[in-house]
């Protein structure tokens, strides 16, 4: 067929992809997958934010229903490899994905993220045929929860069913880390644990042992979570375990996040300003304490103990409020404070504000299915991408490959590899035990290695080769 | 304005006219023409100069919408400028005015000329303005972004100020990709037709000129009679694959991809016939027993209607001498033009659908002024600002018609020349009536009109509005401030 797209890298095929709904989750994955080469077709309703997208990006828009059948065929869903369907309803992306894999042999993944549908998303998954369930909501929570029980550091990624954590932190003005090299870090501190990406002064290095840490930086290292407590216990930060948090905003994600901290033993406190909302919540989360009230009155705040909470957790709706509360309860207390933004924009200016932790959820969800789609483009399939973060505002990326078969890169020695400029092995996981690896380690089959590097897009664990 | 991409776009373009240039030379070196040696210069000067532009690092890669029409506009500037230098130094030309209204006319597929004696031209230049229309029918930067490695940015402003037509549409996911489909078509369609004029027993080199003429819907003959002098075979040939040329792309698209059914449905397309059907028909009823066979006649009448219709400006008989009836109806489809997204000029089969639509619709608020009624193309509603866009499109046009046409008048012609020299140049069709007539030319023309002439053939051929913006003042007052600006921080 003289029409037959063919990548020049024929490693991996571009995919047809086809997003519903450009919203903030679609716009952000339209971004994605369009900056990795793949056609991508949206569909939207409105023609307005259809049009934001195609003059941003170059992408086909159609305007439309995505689950009319008619819309769906005139994306070119017979020939489409993948479905993404990320509008408001879940019902409608539910249907979506039906449609679209009744009339082809597209891969599907729905959001999904009311919790009524998201407790039985491995059924639906498994009638409805779908690829993945996507919940934006629900992994905001779960990352909350995970920074929540590290609260020194900034930022926590799991890899490899939590075995092992990629983990963020600044080092603090006066620390005894100001001036040690990470050789001297290593022998006094602990040797447990991998330092892979500073960012200085907004640039990033991938350090060797003699670099020199300083107050200031801003680190991340792979280690697991055992060790990673002890490190911070040793170099005196603040240790303390959360046992109280407050959460403004009673949304979804308030929901996912409070259950699971109940499930933890932690006590949750929920300020929303919304009566009805409230006895919602008080139905479905019995044990959480509820407060009907406006979160940003400073009163209100104070009177529910603002200043003895040990985490202290924005979620409202509106960015600017969670910015503000975020500003404010640093300024009356010194809980752990986790910010939610989820509008893309101004990230240079809320990088400026030191916020301490920042959550982006459209970004995680869209990191998941980046993962996802890397996996399905890459034609040789010994080992498959499991996890992906995006560091560092997407500067730097960490991937997690598993080696399902042998390859040429099993057995050898790492010494003895040609790896590519900026790239780091930061660690091997081997039957959950977590290897920070020498120059005499091997990869082996069957086990989960972590790449972190300033080489975006790696597809495949041979990638990491020159 | 970014003007790094717009550089970037311009360095890109003149490597193209490099390697366009190149393709005259093999004529020239096929014929043993000296005159080759000029367009073989001029190649590696532009192609070399090209590499240096382009060669820049860009610090932003983003087109909008305004770096898309400026670099369009610019581009086409350029690549007419540089192709009319080795016309006028071979000695084709005397003049240079006259070498760039050839060559403009050449790249918008207008088909004007101001040569008096074709014939006695070299056969490299005769072979230059031909290929002119070639690539000027899909578009250079069309060209550009099927060609060249992607650079980043939104291209589908540089496509939207190129293609013709109220809307426009991508056929797959990506530009470069639509891009290269548009020019596969296009070159399949080329393909076939030269081998049906060969088939003809036309020479080689002028079956090629042919083909290039009526893909691109331009028009420039190799012989002073235009097409009069071919066998009736040929004139069949080139009169149904003009009519071709003129059908919007996309249906050649969807019947490749095996649509057949959606492609007849496409209302311009089925608008694109009917107006032929219906103008031919005209003509023959007006024009019955004056010709001496009705084969002549029905052939010459499809013919003419065609070449007008698609606005390629090819003539077999000299449609000055028609009745005036006739010639108004050749004057209406000359205004109306090709189906969008074909290699045409006009005002666009599309354009005058929508545009009675909502003439349609203004009627009917007279009768229900509180009815609410959606226009649909189709079957698909039409974008309101889509709509009025048209309708200020409209007027646009008719307001650059009238001041051109002021500007021509100072020359103290009759009406109908006046009239018809910008409608021709305006709609990229090529001859015109009176003394801009088929069996006459432009060379008499002064120098104030040919240049107002070639304004019409760019902005006819860029949808306006490009040529337009590189002129609007906030455009360069933004650059200068910034420059300026610039230079006083540097200091």
């Amino acid at each position: 067929m003289i029409f037959s797209r063919k990548s020049k890298e024929s490693k991996q095929r571009n995919l047809n992809i086809i997003i519903v709904g450009c919203g903030r989750v679609g716009t952000v994955l339209t971004e994605q997958l369009y900056a990795e080469g793949h056609d991508v077709t949206v569909i939207d309703s409105d023609p307005a934010r259809m049009q934001q997208v195609t003059d941003l990006y170059d992408v086909m828009g159609i305007v439309g229903n995505g689950a009319s059948y008619k819309v769906l065929e005139e994306a070119g869903v017979e020939e489409a490899d993948l479905i993404i369907a990320v509008t408001d309803l879940d019902e409608l992306n539910l249907l979506c994905c039906t449609i679209a894999r009744r009339s082809s042999r597209c891969a599907a993944i729905a959001r999904v993220r009311t919790p009524e549908y998201s407790a039985e998303v491995a059924y639906l998954k498994d009638k409805l045929q779908l690829a993945m369930v996507i919940n934006p909501e629900y992994e905001a929570a779960k990352e909350i929860a995970r920074m929540l029980s590290l609260p020194a550091a900034l930022e926590v990624n799991s890899f490899a069913h939590a075995s092992a954590e990629i983990i963020r932190f600044k080092i603090a003005e006066g620390n005894i880390l100001d001036g040690m090299s990470l050789i001297d870090m290593g022998r006094k501190i602990e040797s447990d644990m991998l330092i892979c990406v500073v960012e200085r002064d907004s640039e990033l290095v991938i350090p060797d042992g003699s670099f020199v840490l300083r107050s200031g930086d801003i680190v991340s290292f792979v280690s697991t979570m055992k060790a990673a407590r002890r490190f911070f216990m040793r170099i005196g930060s603040k240790q303390f375990n959360i046992r109280k948090t407050m959460i403004i905003g009673g949304g979804k994600a308030a929901y996912y996040l409070g259950r699971r901290l109940i499930e933890n033993g932690i006590g949750v406190k929920i300020i929303e300003k919304d009566k009805a909302r409230c006895e919602h919540l008080s139905d479905i989360l019995p044990e959480a304490s509820i407060i009907c009230g406006d979160g940003t009155d400073e009163d209100l705040l104070e009177e529910e103990g603002i200043d003895s909470v040990d985490a202290f957790i924005p979620l409202t709706g509106l960015d600017e409020e969670n910015v503000l509360l975020t500003l404010h309860a640093a300024d009356v207390s010194s809980a752990k404070v986790i910010t939610k933004i989820k509008r893309n924009t101004f990230r240079n200016v809320i990088n400026k504000l030191d916020l301490g932790s920042v959550i982006y959820p459209q970004y995680i969800t869209a990191e998941v299915i980046t993962a996802y789609v890397r996996g399905l483009s890459q034609t040789k399939g010994n080992d498959n991408i499991e996890t992906l973060y995006h560091l560092f505002n997407s500067r730097v990326e960490a991937a997690e490959f598993s080696v399902s078969a042998e390859s040429n890169i099993c057995g050898v020695k790492l010494q003895d590899f040609h790896l590519k400029k900026n790239l780091l092995v930061a660690a091997i996981i081997r039957r959950g035990n977590v290897i920070i690896p020498g120059g005499s380690d091997t990869i082996e089959v069957g086990d989960n290695v972590i790449i972190v590097t300033t080489n975006l897009a790696l597809k495949s664990l041979e990638d990491i080769l020159q | 304005m970014n003007w790094e991409i717009i550089v970037f776009v311009l360095g890109n373009i003149l490597k193209i006219t490099g390697g366009l240039m190149a393709v005259p030379c093999l004529v020239a070196l096929a014929y043993h023409e000296p005159q080759g040696w000029y367009f073989f210069w001029t190649a590696v000067i532009s192609a070399a100069a090209g590499f240096v532009i382009a060669r820049r690092e860009m610090s932003n890669k983003t087109y909008h919408l305004k770096e898309g029409c400026a670099a369009t506009a610019l581009s086409w500037l350029l690549i007419s400028a540089v192709s009319a230098l080795p016309m006028h130094l071979c000695g084709a030309i005397p003049t240079y005015t006259d070498a760039l209204f050839e060559m403009i006319s050449g790249y918008t597929t207008t088909g004007s000329s101001i040569l008096t004696d074709v014939e006695s031209l070299p056969q490299c230049a005769l072979f230059a303005r031909s290929f002119s229309h070639w690539i000027g029918g899909m578009g250079v930067l069309v060209f550009m972004l099927a060609i060249v490695p992607s650079s980043g940015g939104s291209k589908m402003n540089i496509m939207k100020a190129e293609s013709p037509g109220p809307v426009v549409g991508k056929l797959v996911p990506k530009v470069k990709e639509t891009a290269r489909i548009l020019y596969i078509i296009y070159i399949i369609m080329t393909v076939i037709q030269f081998i049906f004029l060969l088939a003809g027993r036309l020479p080689f080199l002028e079956a090629l000129e042919i083909t290039f003429g009526t893909a691109g819907t331009g028009g420039f003959g190799v012989k002073n009679s235009s097409c009069g002098d071919y066998s009736p075979y040929v004139q069949w040939v080139v009169a149904i694959f003009m009519m071709l040329f003129g059908v919007n792309f996309n249906a050649y698209y969807l019947i490749l991809t095996g649509k057949l059914k959606e492609a007849l449905k496409m209302e311009e397309v089925r608008g694109y016939f009917i107006m032929i059907g219906a103008a031919c028909a005209l003509i023959m009823i007006n024009m019955a027993g004056t010709a001496d066979s009705a084969a002549d006649f029905v052939r010459n009448t499809f013919f003419q209607v065609s070449s007008l219709e698609t606005s390629t400006g090819y003539a077999t008989v000299d449609f000055d001498l028609w009745p005036d009836f006739s010639k108004a109806v050749l004057i209406f489809v000359m205004f109306i033009g090709a189906c969008a997204g074909s290699t045409g000029g006009g005002i666009k089969v599309s354009r005058l659908i929508i545009l009675i639509k909502s003439m349609l619709r203004e009627i009917g608020y007279y009768l229900h002024p509180k009815s609410v009624r959606s226009i649909k193309s189709d079957g698909k509603t039409v974008d309101e600002a889509t709509v009025s866009s048209i309708n200020a499109y409209l007027v646009t046009f008719l307001s650059i018609f009238c001041v051109s046409m002021f500007l021509v008048s100072l020359e103290g012609r009759d009406l109908m020349t006046n009239f018809s020299a910008v409608l021709t140049a305006f709609n990229n069709m090529g001859p015109g009536f009176a003394d801009v007539g088929p069996t006459k030319n432009f060379s008499q023309m002064s120098v104030l009109s040919k240049y107002v002439l070639m304004f019409d053939m760019l902005a006819g051929r860029l949808e306006i509005y490009p040529m337009l913006m590189i002129f609007h003042p906030v455009l360069w007052k933004e650059t200068f401030e910034k420059r300026g600006m610039r230079k006083r921080h540097s200091r």
